[in-house]
C-alpha cells in the first residue's frame, strides 16, 4: 500500500470540486512538498482544501481527492480513477460519507470506525490509510500556514 | 449546477500537468498467497500430517493506464517429482484486461468461473477454516479456471451493481464422477478441447458490510467425444448459485447456495462407467464473532470464532440406472478461531465433524486442522 503517482483527468477533478464545494466555487493552486494543493474559495472566503493523491491497490494505483473545510474538517472523498478488478465499493456515496466531518485527531480504522466491504479489503484498506494521511497532511499545513 | 469558471478550468489543468508525471509507465508488482496445513484425523491408520497446501506467485504487470496482465502460478503440495503422485505446478489465472471505461473492461485469457465466493476470493486470509469450505470442492470445484474471453465492469442501473460474462471453454464429462461430481471435468487451460464453448457469468451488488450475487455457467460437455453426442451444447451442464456476505461490528456471515444439473448423466455413466449424479446440490452457512472486537476495542488484530454449517449432496438426484449412493450426501459442522494479527495474515484451528446419510459409514470422520495463511 505505497502512495503512487497516476494522473487524473483534469475534468474530473474539477467535477468533483465542484460536487463537494459547489458550482460557484473558485480554486487557485499552491505547491506543498510533492503535492500540490487546491485552495477552494467562494466570493474571497475560504471554503476549505482539496488533494489529489493516489494509494496501490492489489496492483494498481487508486487516485482520489481528500477536501476539508476550513475547520479542517473532512468535507468528503472522491474516487476519481479505479483500476482495480475487484473492489470498486470504495467509490460509493455509501461507502465514502462514512469520512464526513472527520478530523485528523479522529482515529480512522477499517472494521471499526470505517465499515469495511467484503471482497474489496485490499481497496477499503489503502483508500482508508491514504485518506488517513492526506486529512493528517492538509491539517498540518493549514494550522502551520504552509496553505492559508 | 453552477458552469466551471475560468479560473477553475485553469487551475485543475495545471494540477493535471503536476500530476501527470510518471503516469504512463510501467509497472511490475509482484505479490502472493500461501497456506500451511496440520490435518489428524479420526480413525485407525490416518496418522497426523503436515503439507505446505499451496504457495502462490502474483505478477502483474500494467503497460499503461488501460492494459494490464494479472497471473498466479500456484505450487501445490510443496513438490513435485517425476513418475511419483502428487504435487502440482499450475498456472491459477493468467489474463490481460483491458479497461475501455469506467464501467467496461475486456478479459482475455486463463479466467475464473465467477461462481460462489471462494473461486475468484481464496486468499487464505480472507476465510475461515484451515481448508475452505468442502462444499468448495466438490459442488463448485474450486480453483476452476478456464481459458476464455468476457467482459467486466458495473451497472449504471443502481450503485453497487457489478456484472460479469466471460465465454469460456467447456467442460469434460468424461471427467465427472459420482463423488466430486463435476470438478474432474476441468480442462484449467492445458490444451483444453473447445468443442463446447460455454457461458458464465455474475451479477453483484455490494455496499459497506454487505455484498450479495448471482452466478450461472451453462454449456455443453461432450469434448468432441462423439460416443457420447454430436453438436456444440449437448450433454449440458447448468449451474446456477447464489451467495451473501454480511458484516457489522465485529459480526460476520456468509452463505452461498448451488444447483448443477448434468442433463445426460445416464449416457455419460453408461459410456465412461461412472456414476454421475443427475443433480448437484446443496449450500453452506457461516456465522463468525470478532471476540477482540470488544475485548479490544483500540485493537486492529482480529480473532474470530466461527461456526459453519455444510450440507451438500453429489447424488442429490440420480439417472436411471445410477444407484443412489447415500455417502455421497454429506453433512459438515466446522468449529474454528481465526487469529489475525494484520488483515492479511491468518493462523487458524478448526474442529471438523463430517457425517453422510450413509450413517456410521466411512465417511463419518472427524478432523482437527491448524494452519497458517498469508497473502501480500
Amino acid at each position: 500500500m505505497l502512495a503512487m503517482q497516476a494522473a487524473a483527468p483534469p475534468a474530473k477533478v474539477a467535477a468533483s470540486v465542484r460536487r463537494i464545494f459547489g458550482g460557484e466555487a473558485t480554486t487557485s493552486l499552491s505547491v506543498v512538498g510533492s503535492d500540490t494543493v487546491l485552495r477552494v474559495a467562494r466570493n474571497d472566503s475560504l471554503l476549505g482544501f482539496a488533494v489529489v493523491r493516489s494509494v496501490k491497490g492489489k496492483d494498481q494505483p487508486i487516485t482520489f481527492l481528500v477536501a476539508i473545510d476550513s475547520a479542517d474538517r473532512l468535507r468528503d472523498i472522491d474516487i476519481l480513477v479505479y483500476r482495480e478488478p475487484y473492489g470498486g465499493e470504495v467509490a460509493y456515496e455509501s461507502w465514502r460519507r462514512q469520512f464526513r466531518g472527520k478530523s485528523a485527531t479522529d482515529t480512522l480504522e477499517v472494521g471499526r470506525q470505517i465499515r469495511s466491504i467484503s471482497g474489496a479489503t485490499i481497496s477499503v484498506n489503502a483508500v482508508t490509510m491514504g485518506v488517513r494521511r492526506a486529512l493528517a497532511d492538509l491539517t498540518a499545513w493549514h494550522r502551520d500556514g504552509m496553505i492559508r | 449546477m453552477g458552469r466551471p469558471t475560468p479560473l477553475l478550468v485553469l487551475a485543475t489543468a495545471l494540477l493535471a500537468a503536476v500530476t501527470q508525471i510518471g503516469a504512463s509507465q510501467e509497472s511490475t508488482t509482484v505479490g502472493g498467497y500461501g497456506e500451511l496445513h496440520y490435518t489428524n484425523t479420526s480413525g485407525p491408520n490416518t496418522p497426523a500430517s503436515v503439507n505446505f497446501r499451496r504457495f502462490v506467485l502474483y505478477l502483474s504487470h500494467s503497460f499503461d493506464d488501460r492494459l494490464t496482465f494479472r497471473s498466479e502460478l500456484e505450487v501445490e503440495d510443496a513438490k513435485i517429482e517425476g513418475g511419483e503422485a502428487g504435487g502440482e505446478v499450475a498456472l491459477e489465472q493468467a489474463f490481460l484486461d483491458y479497461r475501455l471505461t469506467d464501467r467496461l473492461t475486456l478479459r482475455t485469457g486463463l479466467v475464473l468461473p465467477p461462481t460462489g465466493i471462494i473461486n475468484e476470493t481464496h486468499e487464505p486470509p480472507t476465510f475461515n477454516g484451515v481448508e475452505r469450505p468442502a462444499f468448495d470442492h466438490d459442488v463448485i470445484p474450486t480453483t476452476w479456471r478456464e481459458l476464455g474471453i468476457g467482459i467486466w465492469g458495473t451497472l449504471p442501473l443502481a450503485e453497487g451493481l457489478s456484472y460479469r460474462l466471460y465465454l469460456v471453454n467447456g467442460l469434460k464429462a468424461s471427467g465427472f464422477s459420482g463423488e466430486e461430481g463435476i470438478r474432474g471435468g476441468r480442462q484449467s487451460g492445458r490444451e483444453a478441447t473447445f468443442a463446447n464453448p460455454s457461458f458464465t457469468g455474475r451479477l453483484e451488488w455490494a455496499r459497506p458490510g454487505l455484498r450479495v450475487g448471482g452466478s450461472f455457467w451453462y454449456g455443453g460437455s461432450s469434448a468432441g467425444d462423439t460416443l457420447l453426442a454430436s453438436g456444440t451444447f449437448v450433454v449440458p451442464v447448468t449451474m446456477l448459485s447464489a451467495d451473501a456476505r454480511y458484516d457489522r461490528a465485529g459480526f460476520a456471515a456468509r452463505g452461498v447456495l448451488g444447483t448443477i444439473s448434468v442433463s445426460d448423466a445416464d449416457t455419460i455413466n453408461a459410456l465412461y462407467g461412472a456414476a454421475v449424479g443427475s443433480r448437484i446440490a446443496g449450500g453452506y452457512i457461516e456465522a463468525g464473532y470478532n471476540l477482540l472486537y470488544r475485548l479490544a476495542p483500540r485493537s486492529k488484530q482480529m480473532l474470530t470464532a466461527f461456526a459453519r454449517y455444510e450440507h451438500f449432496d453429489t447424488h442429490a438426484e440420480v439417472p436411471a440406472g445410477t444407484p443412489r449412493n447415500p455417502e455421497f450426501a454429506r453433512r459438515i459442522t466446522t468449529l474454528g478461531l481465526t487469529y489475525k494479527p494484520t488483515w492479511n495474515t491468518a493462523f487458524k484451528g478448526d474442529y471438523e465433524v463430517r457425517r453422510t446419510a450413509a450413517g456410521g459409514g466411512l465417511g463419518d470422520v472427524e478432523t482437527l486442522r491448524f494452519g497458517v495463511g498469508y497473502q501480500f
